[in-house]
Formats: C-alpha cells, structure tokens, sequence
C-alpha cells in the first residue's frame, strides 16, 4: 500500500491505496467523485477525463499514486457549491446532452481546451473533442455549447475592456 | 382539433430539467452507487468459441483473501429456475426455445461466454480471483457463418434443438408475387449483405443486486429500459413471486436496445446475492461489453425486384438468413418485423418474403436501435441499383413509386395504412433544400480534377408507434399507463413506466403535462425508476412520444378535471367556470379568486373539505396510441471519397423528417443526430469482427471504432408540416429513424461518387481497403 | 478491466532506477507516461512483477540544442516538445508529427522515450526517429551506450534495449538549411494510430535534392527506412514522375501485416500515395524556407 496526498477540487486529501489503483477508481471510490465516468478504461473514450496541474488528462491512465502531490479538478469541482459555470451553462443552453455519460470528460476536456484555445473555431473545437465519445448526440449540441461559451467569454472579455 | 392549453412549453425547446445534474456530475449511474456490505462481481469468459466444459476448478480463486464466493455454472443452477430468454416469452414467441444455463455448464457457445463468477471485496480482486480459475475445455468445431449453421452437417450448439436453425423456416406471400414476376418488364437479383455491429451505450449493462434476508426482498439497482421488464425477469428466475422484486433505475448511460431485462450475468449476480445475503455489483468493462453484451444487424438477402423498363418498383421477393448468433432471443423475432416494413412508403403490389435465423458461435443478436432497419437498406439500395440500371434519377424513381397520399390512405401490401405518410413532400423538400443540379456540375468538376463527390438520398418510414390497429391495441405495449396526482404541496407528478436513458421524458412529459394541466414547467414532476410506484412500461420502439406524450395529455386533463371538481367545492363555484393558468385555479372573468394550485392540494390532503368532496387528486389513465401515425422522411448526403485512401468525408448532411407535432425540438432534434451518427459509424468506422475459429476480434475501442467529431458533420434538419390525425396527440416518435435511414443514405452516395469506376454496392460497412478493392474491381 | 497486483517503485534519480532494473531485469517495465503501458496491464496482457515509475526523476525531462543536435530527456512530456520552439526551429519533422500523435488528453501525460521505447511500427515518433537516424542514449550499471535508430527497433515493440538499461535521452539532428519536410498518414478517424504513415525530410540545393530521407509507419514490424527511394531521390530534381517513381520503389519490397483497419495490399496502395503526397508537400515546404 502507498500513501499519497493530493489536492482535488481545491482540497487537500490523502488515501492510502494499491499502486494499481488508477486515479479514476481513486476518485470514484475512495474519494465518492463519482462524476468522472469510467467508459472503457484503455485511454480511448474520454469518460473519465479529469485535469491535473492544468492539463486535461486520461484518469484511467494515471495511477492514482502518480496524482500525488498533484493539483486535480474533477467535474465536481468546476463550479462552486453545484452551480454552474459558464461553460456548463452554455451547454444546458444548448441541449448538449442526452444520457450524460460522457458529459463530464466532455466538460473537463473542452474546459482544459478553451483555456488554452479561447477564440477556437468549430473545426478546432472539434478535433479537441475528438478524443471523447459521445454515442447519443451526434456531437453537434455539444460543439455548439462549447461555441456559445466562448462566444459568450468573448462578448464579457469585450465588454470588460470597454469599462 | 383541440389545441393544448396554453400552448407555452410543447413544441419549445425547453431546457431540460436533467441537465443540472448531469453537468454537475450529479447522476447517479449504476456504477455510482454504493451500499453498505456490497461486493463486486467479476466473470470468468470462455476464450474458446465452441467447446465442450469438462470441468471448472474454482478453488484457487475461493482461497484467495478478499474472495467471498466464486460459484460455477452448476451452482447457480441449483440457485435459480430454468427457463427460456425472458424477452421471447414476452414477445409470444411459440417456436423451441434453446434451453441454455445462466452460466455455461457443460458448453461455451461464444468467445466471452460466461462460465464462473467470482464475488470478493473489490473489482480488482474479483478479477484476480478469475484469474486463478481452471477451466479444462474440449474443443468443438466452430459454427462461425450462418452458411455454417445452415449445414446440417454443423455440430448443433444447442442439444435440445437439434439442428443450429433457430425458427423454422417461413415464407409469405402479400398481393400476386408469381403474376406479378411473369408479366414485369425485368427481372433483377442481387444479394445483400448488412454487417454485424452493436449498441455500445457508453454505460454498459450492470446491476448492484441487494438481497435482503429478512423480508425476502430483491432489490437490483439496475441500468434498464424497464424496470418492469427486469423485475419479472428477476423474479422469474430465481424463483421468487414478482412482488418481492423490486427494481430501481436512476440514469442510464444509454442503452439502444441492449439494456432489457435481466441479463444472464445480472441473474446471476442476483442469486449471487441472495446466497451471500449482501449486495453485489456487477458493471461489465468495455471488453465484456463489445464481446459478450449482444450484437446485431448480420442479416443477408437475396433480393429479386420486379420491375418496369419506366422504372416501377412491382414486387420484391426477399429470402433472408439472420444471423442470431448463440442464445437466440430478439434475432428470431426481428424477420416478422422486417417483412412487415420492407414495403416502405412505396406503391409495393407485390412480396414474397422467407426468412430462415441460423445459430452460430457469436455473441447472442440483441435488439439495436431500429432492429428491422436492414429493410430500408435493402429496399434503398435496391431502388438506387434499379435506377442505375434504368439510367433514372435517384429522387426521380423514389418520387415515382412512392405512394400518393390519399384518403382513405393506400395501404401497404402487407396490412397497414400508409395514413399521414409524407414521404413525397420529404423528397419534394430535399431537392428545394439541396440543390442536386448544381451539385452535378460541382460533381463533375471535381471529377475532371480526380475528386470524386457523391449524393445519395433514401427515404423511409417507421412504425413510432404505428396507425391505429383496426383490431384495436395488443399485447403489454399496446396502452401506456400512467398515474398522476396532485401532491400535497402543489406539484403535478407523473409516475410513469418508461425508463429514459437519454430521451429527456423528465423534460418532454413535464412540458405536456404542464400546458395540459395549467402550472409552470417546475411544478411538473415526472416520477420514474421505481417498481414499487410507477405502472408497467418499457422506454423503446420509439412509440414514448405517442404513447407516453398521449398518457400524459389525457391523464393530466383527467387530473385537472379532478382538481376543478374539487376547487369548485372548496371555491363554492361550478367547476365550469373555472380555469386554470400559471399555476392558479380562478374563476374566469375574475382573477380576484385565484388560489394556487399548491393551496387547493394543500386542502384535499389536511381535509379541509366539505363531505361531498373528492378529495382524492389523483387518476390512473391509459392511453392506446389514439390515431397513431408514422414517422419518416428523406434524408440525403453528400460525400468525398479519396480515392487513393478509400477515405470517406461526410460532407453534408440533410435530414427532412415528418414526425408529427414536435414535443421539444431541440430533444427530438438530438434523438435524429445520434441516430445518423450510428448509422455513419456502421458504414465507415462499425464492425463486431469475429475470425474463421470463431475468436473476437474487436473487443477493445482500439478495434471497434467509434464515430467521433471528426467524423460526423452539422446535420441539417427541416421538419415538415404534419398531418395531424388525432384530434389531441400528433406527436409521434423518431428515436430510431436516424439510424434506419442513415446507412442507406451515406451508402448511395459513396456509390455515387465511385461511379465512374463502375462500382455498384451490396454491402454496408465500407472501409477504407473494401473502398479500394470495389474501385479495383469496379474498372475490371 | 482493472490493473493486475504490481509492486511499485518511484526512484528520484537515474542511478536507483538503473538499480531496480538490474535487479529485476525482465520482470520490470519502465512506466513513463503510462499511455501506451496502463492500458496492457488494464487488459492483463502485461504482468510485470514491478512498476518502476521514473516521472520523478527530474534530469530526464527537458529539450535541448547542442551541437546541431536537439536533445530530449526521455521523460519529455509530448505536448512539451510539441510546444518547443527549440523543436519547432530545428527538427521540424518532429514538430510535424507531435500533433498528430493521440489526442491532447494522451500527450498531456505521453512521453517521447516512452513512445520510443514502446516501439510501435505504427507510431509517429518511431518513423521520425528512423528518418532522421536519431540516436538513442540508454544507461545501465555498466554505463552508457548510444544507439542509432537503424539499430533501436528490433521488431514489433521491441527495441535493443537490454532489460538493465534505461532509455534517458533520445536526440535528433538538426535540420539543415533547405530542407522541407512532410508528416503524413492515413488513420481511420483523427487522432488515431496511422494505417500507413510517412515521415520525409528533403533537403534542397540549387533545386536539386541533396539529402532524402523517407521513414513508414505501418509496413512493417518496425518502422521502414525506404533506401531505395532515398537513392533515386537524391541528385535529381523534383517532378511528378520521380515522385512516382520513388513511391514505387518504397514500397515495392514491403510486405505490410493484415488486420481489420487493411489487408497487406491496402497498406502497400496507401503507402505509395503517402510518398507522392509527402515528397510533393516536403519540397513545396523546403521551397518555403529558403
């Protein structure tokens, strides 16, 4: 058994576990974030997308024990005290999802990316999204839900400078 | 026709009421749940496809710590009942049933087929305990191909049948087949072949099953398309009365088909339960998912159009073997639907139809998201290869067979009217919306610089849910229960059989039963999940817009007629005289009585009321579909093919559908998406592929591959006018017509485009090396 | 699908993992960015007795010029390279070909040795490695050897390394002035292993090639030095038929595997498309950087 400490959604937490453990069924079981979805657990999906130190990350190809003393944000933590954020916002405007199993790696992913990628165009924002399977939608409402948070960050940092 | 009250929510695409909590990371999925005591569940799969079990040693996986149980195919036949595939019982099937175990006991049918299950503290050490498990097998020869299984030479996979032939082989005729035949101009055959793939719910199947001993109760935390369905499965099989079940779902990561009744591993898992006395979990990983949790759509045909040199479609004759793979169920039932719908929404005078479901060594052929689809993707391709053959246009043949819209409504030749079919006002608005003159000369400069552009159109109908059946409804699905009531604080809740995995009826229901009724969207709740309240139903054949829609609307009429009974007694009014609108009972003319709706239930529950009251605010209403109606349309795309690669792009993609009143656009919209992406991934990306010694071959996401957002394009949807039929309920489903019409269209179009090599098309899975050879083979 | 039991290791510095190698030799499996490597032991294809884990030791991540080479530690994140304008400047093959490895998601945590040292013949990153004859530097108790990419890969997922070695750096030649590259491939879906893919590296002088070098993914067990084609190419001067002529003679001997993504024939037919299409895009980017 290995003991880590890691910081997940802003608070420090510790667990004593097998190094086999990966960081998703960390998360899920030991941690109760049952969020991050586990949808085939070879790296191909996108489910169980999680961000650690900034960077959007398979967290079914992590070992739990390699997150410690790492920064992690899970779709439990994006937005304060089960609000939502605005990206989140965005997507329940637009209709983005049907069951919800691959909403949460698709949240974690797109956030990851427009961080990084604010003015990104629909093609880029697809092939962001490339990597996470969705089996309901056909992709569509979710591209436009990631379209419409920036658009919308766009407009507020536009009229932020106007002050 | 009565318009709904109010007209706020229906046809709005209102936000959906699921989306908080699935955006939060707030669902609460099966694999979500944890109870106090629960154990997890690993398999131990055969790895050989046909064999003989000679023995199966668990002792070493008994004996190692953490290990609760490790029971074999004999033990949980001691735990439960014998029976048949639950969903072949339901469905009336009357033919010989295979007589199969829970896990397998003297034989493996398929690769994956379970053989043991081990129960331990943790997943990780359930499947250490597999591990450990010794299976001695004996090798049988591999019933690989239904042209295998159809040899009576092939070693039967199932003693009690015989032979590997899962229904005896049956032919009908509708209107004169051999008249028909003699007198047509041509006569053309072809064989076509639709490829095995699967659902792939990004959920998989899994359940936590809880025994509790001291009241004898069952109860499955399951991932379901109805809770019913599952429950009577469950009791069924473990011998237990069905009032001692109960079945809890909450979301559902998707199902398509896959996810109903009680899987043999979810039974197992329930007798897991009861022996241990704790709950047990079992949630399968993806590579049990791909390879044992059921695949679809292995079907051939051999085709004969009649047809004349003006390009009329007179009669087909159809012979289809359907692969069923082992453990027939759904397979066996899904001829009889295709037979009925091969038709189409075309001037059909005649059909023969003969159908034969051989068994073989693969994964058992499950239900997928339109199970009859392969119809249209026969009677499509047929109508393309036909006008090629004539030289006509693809929206020209479509517009000349499809039948007219008459009143009463032509009938199809093989027993229902075609009543409300706009068919020809979809391939009408496709060609406004696409223009195909201009895409030829596009095409054609394309061609002179080696890019090769194709359209394809087809057209189709589906049975959401149907119209009205003379002989009135039938069987358990042929009216929608559903209870509503006035709770005691104000809220309108539905409590209702269906079991949406994606569909939004939390949101849909509400928004019906909202207008109906006369509150705001927020104080509908709509009840689901629970065997213990809600009526029988079961969320699939894209009949819940129809039937649950229409439960709702009538039910909440009949509840607010309850309501003004009641409020016109405690108002000391008629009941005549009073409306209800935003969540306030008043009489008309005077918004100075107005009472909250919250008010008036709070007085039927503290008995504030006088003796003559009905005080009860609650009615079980039924519904049986009223008119019914079709659903449909004509969808057309637009591809590039490189051919250097056999890459195929999506280009464009155009859906015009008829889907009668539209609950919420923005969900019925979603559903058609979903469905088109399916049907791309089965022609590009899609294949359950099994080798010649019956090993699976796709049972990683490495191998089996999905569409992604690379790979399916903005999809244009125009809904057209409906005929309304019904004076109340003119919505009508569309959860599966996406991924009917789809295949047939992307394959038509890459046709096209590979035209000038001389490439005609019988298949639907189309990689890029099958592209290739057909563009080889083509020019020869 | 869970990770069979693993004893772990988690050495700080070069020298202690070289000493859990030694010791455990075979039994042992270098976890670096655990993309390629996580999902074996998901599926229990792998079993390795330990997991010597060598994210922490921090000398074996970072990129670096040094005399006309860019060195890359072993542990080298891919989106760090990818991002690297060292990289981007002077081995712009490998930049080419960053991006295509994987989603961001894999190359968040994806390592350059690590997908060097997996080896597999359809890989990006090998192909590049064995185009531009990359050289590898392994350490073990006994020191350190440098190995050249034509004798890195072995065969399918092997490589030289003897199981007492650890890959710590892989370094690349600095692309020199003219030179125009092409990374192509054809994939099923984006973001996917290639079917057949190409690295190519033409170098131009006074419009005629003076240095080709032509790597496959995919046709082979490791991937495929097209000499053949580089000797015909170097010497002449761009046009369609040499191109022709050079996509023929790399892959004219090839005897590509069959599996579910193309038979052996399909790979050979894409193959020789990806060399005209490379070699027409190489020398229109050469032609850009003069």
């Amino acid at each position: 058994m290995v003991d880590i400490t890691l910081r997940v959604n802003g608070a420090t937490c510790t667990g004593s576990l097998e190094a086999r453990k990966t960081l998703a069924d960390f998360l899920r079981d030991d941690l109760n974030l049952t969020g991050t979805h586990l949808g085939c657990e070879h790296g191909v999906c996108g489910a169980c997308t999680v961000i650690v130190d900034g960077r959007a990350v398979r967290s079914c190809l992590m070992l739990a024990v390699q997150a410690a003393g790492r920064e992690v944000t899970t779709i439990e933590g994006l937005a304060p005290d089960g609000g939502l954020g605005p990206l989140q916002q965005a997507m329940w405007d637009s209709h983005s999802f049907q069951c919800g199993f691959c909403t949460p790696g698709m949240v974690m992913q797109a956030t990851a990316f427009l961080s990084d990628h604010p003015d990104a165009g629909e093609q880029q924002i697809r092939e962001a999204l490339s990597g996470n399977i969705c089996r309901c939608t056909g992709y569509q409402s979710i591209v436009d839900g990631v379209l419409l948070a920036a658009e919308r960050k766009q407009g507020s940092d536009h009229d932020g400078n106007r002050g | 026709m009565t318009a709904i009250a109010a007209e706020r929510y229906t046809g709005a695409s209102i936000k959906r009421s699921e989306d908080p909590r699935i955006l939060t990371g707030a669902g609460r999925y099966v694999d979500d749940i944890k109870l106090p005591g629960m154990l997890h569940a690993a398999f131990v799969r055969s790895p050989m496809a046909h064999a003989r079990v000679l023995s199966v040693d668990v002792s070493a996986a008994r004996a190692l710590p953490g290990v609760v149980a490790a029971l074999t195919g004999a033990d949980l036949e001691a735990m439960t009942v014998p029976g048949p595939d639950l969903l072949m019982t339901l469905m009336g099937w009357a033919g010989p049933t295979p007589e199969f175990t829970l896990l397998a006991t003297d034989k493996v049918r398929f690769v994956g087929d379970p053989v043991a299950v081990i129960v331990a503290q943790s997943r990780y050490i359930a499947e250490d305990g597999c591990d450990l498990v010794e299976v001695d097998y004996d090798d049988l020869p591999p019933v690989v191909t239904a042209a295998l299984a159809l040899d009576p030479g092939s070693p039967p996979l199932f003693a009690n049948l015989g032979d590997n032939i899962a229904s005896p082989h049956s032919r009908s005729e509708f209107g004169d087949v051999s008249g028909t035949f003699a007198h047509a101009d041509r006569i053309i055959d072809f064989h076509i072949d639709v490829h095995r793939h699967q659902n792939v719910p990004m959920e998989g199947r899994g359940c936590v099953a809880s025994y509790d001993a001291d009241l004898g109760v069952m109860t499955v935390h399951a991932a379901t398309q109805s809770v019913h369905v599952t429950r009577i499965g469950v009791a069924t099989r473990l011998g237990m009365e069905p009032d001692k079940v109960r079945v809890l779902a909450g979301d559902i990561g998707g199902s398509f088909g896959l996810k109903i009744g009680a899987s043999r591993e979810e039974l197992a898992v329930s007798a897991a339960s009861r022996l241990l006395g704790q709950p047990v979990k079992w949630v399968e990983d993806r590579s049990e998912n791909l390879t044992a949790s059921g695949q679809a759509r292995e079907e051939s045909f051999d085709v004969r159009a009649a047809v004349s040199n003006d390009g009329d479609l007179l009669g087909l004759d159809a012979k289809m073997v359907i692969d069923t793979g082992s453990y027939p169920g759904m397979g066996t039932m899904v001829p009889a639907i295709m037979q009925a719908m091969l038709p189409g929404p075309y001037k059909l005078a005649a059909l023969g139809f003969e159908s034969t479901a051989a068994i073989t060594n693969k994964a058992p052929y499950v239900a997928y998201r339109g199970p009859w689809a392969s119809e249209t993707f026969v009677r499509e391709r047929v109508l393309d290869l036909i006008a090629k053959d004539l030289g006509l246009d693809p929206l020209d043949i479509r517009l000349r067979n499809v039948a007219p819209r008459t009143d009463p409504p032509a009938v199809m030749i093989t027993g229902r009217p075609l009543a409300g079919v706009t068919s020809r006002e979809s391939l009408e608005r496709v060609a406004q919306l696409v223009d195909f003159p201009a895409f030829r000369r596009r095409q054609a400069e394309a061609r002179a610089q080696g890019r090769y552009l194709g359209i394809g159109v087809a057209t189709f109908i589906e049975a959401a849910p149907g119209p009205r059946s003379p002989e009135g409804p039938s069987g358990p699905m042929g009216l929608e229960s559903m209870r509503l009531r006035l709770e005691e604080d104000g809220i309108v809740a539905l409590f209702t059989g269906q079991m949406p995995h994606g569909q939004s009826h939390q949101t849909t229901l509400a928004q019906i039963a909202a207008d109906e009724f006369g509150v705001p969207f927020e104080q509908v709740r709509v009840v689901i999940g629970d065997s213990d309240i809600v009526p029988f139903g079961l969320t699939g054949g894209s009949r819940s817009a129809t039937m649950t829609g229409g439960v709702a609307l009538h039910g909440a009429r009949q509840l607010k007629a309850k309501v003004l009974d009641f409020a016109a007694s405690v108002m000391e009014v008629s009941a005549q005289d009073l409306l209800i609108t935003d969540g306030n009972v008043w009489v008309r003319g005077d918004p100075a009585t107005a009472i909250s709706v919250s008010e008036i239930a709070g007085r039927a529950a503290s008995g504030q009321f006088g003796v003559d009251a009905d005080a009860k605010l609650e009615v079980e209403a039924t519904f049986d579909g009223g008119e019914g109606g079709w659903s449909g349309g004509t969808h057309c795309a637009i591809v590039e093919v490189d051919v250097e690669t056999g890459i195929v792009k999506v280009e464009r993609y155009v859906a015009v559908e008829d889907c009668g009143a539209l609950i919420n656009p923005a969900v019925v919209e979603g559903q058609i998406r979903g469905g088109i992406a399916q049907g791309i991934g089965a022609v590009l990306l899609e294949r359950s592929a099994y080798g010649e010694d019956g090993s699976f071959q796709s049972a990683t996401f490495m191998d089996y591959l999905m569409p992604t957002a690379c790979d399916v394009p903005r999809i244009e949807i125009e809904h057209l006018e409906t005929v309304p039929l019904d004076a109340d309920v003119n919505f009508r489903g569309v959860g599966e017509g996406g991924m009917i019409i789809a295949p047939p269209t992307v394959v038509n179009a890459i046709e096209d485009a590979l035209s000038p090599f001389g490439v005609r098309i019988y298949e639907q899975h189309l990689p890029p090396g099958r592209i290739l050879e057909l563009i080889s083979t083509g020019i020869d | 699908m869970k990770l069979p039991p693993v004893e772990y290791e988690a050495p700080t510095t070069v020298a202690e993992a070289i000493d859990l190698l030694a010791e455990y030799l075979d039994e042992a499996s270098v976890l670096a960015g655990g993309q390629s490597l996580i999902p074996l032991l998901a599926l229990r294809l792998a079993r390795p007795v330990v997991l010597i884990d060598i994210n922490g030791i921090d000398e074996l991540s970072g990129v670096s010029a040094v005399d006309g080479w860019v060195a890359i530690g072993a542990t080298t994140r891919e989106y760090v390279a990818e991002a690297s304008e060292t990289v981007a400047g002077a081995v712009p093959l490998l930049a080419a070909a960053l991006p295509l490895i994987g989603h961001e998601a894999i190359r968040s945590r994806g390592t350059v040795g690590g997908s060097l040292a997996h080896a597999d013949p359809a890989a990006e990153l090998p192909a590049v490695a064995r185009a531009l004859d990359a050289e590898f530097v392994v350490r073990s108790p006994s020191g350190e050897r440098v190995v050249p990419a034509a004798d890195w890969f072995e065969g399918y997922l092997t490589t030289s390394r003897r199981s007492d070695e650890l890959l710590v750096e892989v370094r690349f030649p600095a692309a020199r002035p003219g030179t125009g590259v092409s990374f192509q491939e054809v994939a099923r879906r984006h973001g996917d292993f290639a079917i057949v893919g190409l690295a190519a590296s033409l170098t131009l002088s006074e419009g005629a090639i003076s240095d080709a070098r032509l790597a496959l993914a995919g046709l082979s067990d490791v991937p495929l030095r097209a000499a053949a084609a580089e000797d015909l190419l170097v010497g002449e001067l761009p046009s369609a038929e040499l191109f022709d002529e050079a996509a023929r003679r790399a892959t004219e001997d090839a005897d590509p595997p069959a599996d579910l993504h193309g038979s052996s024939d399909y790979r050979k037919k894409v193959a020789a498309a990806l060399v005209r299409r490379g070699l027409r895009e190489a020398v229109h980017n050469a032609n850009e950087r003069q």
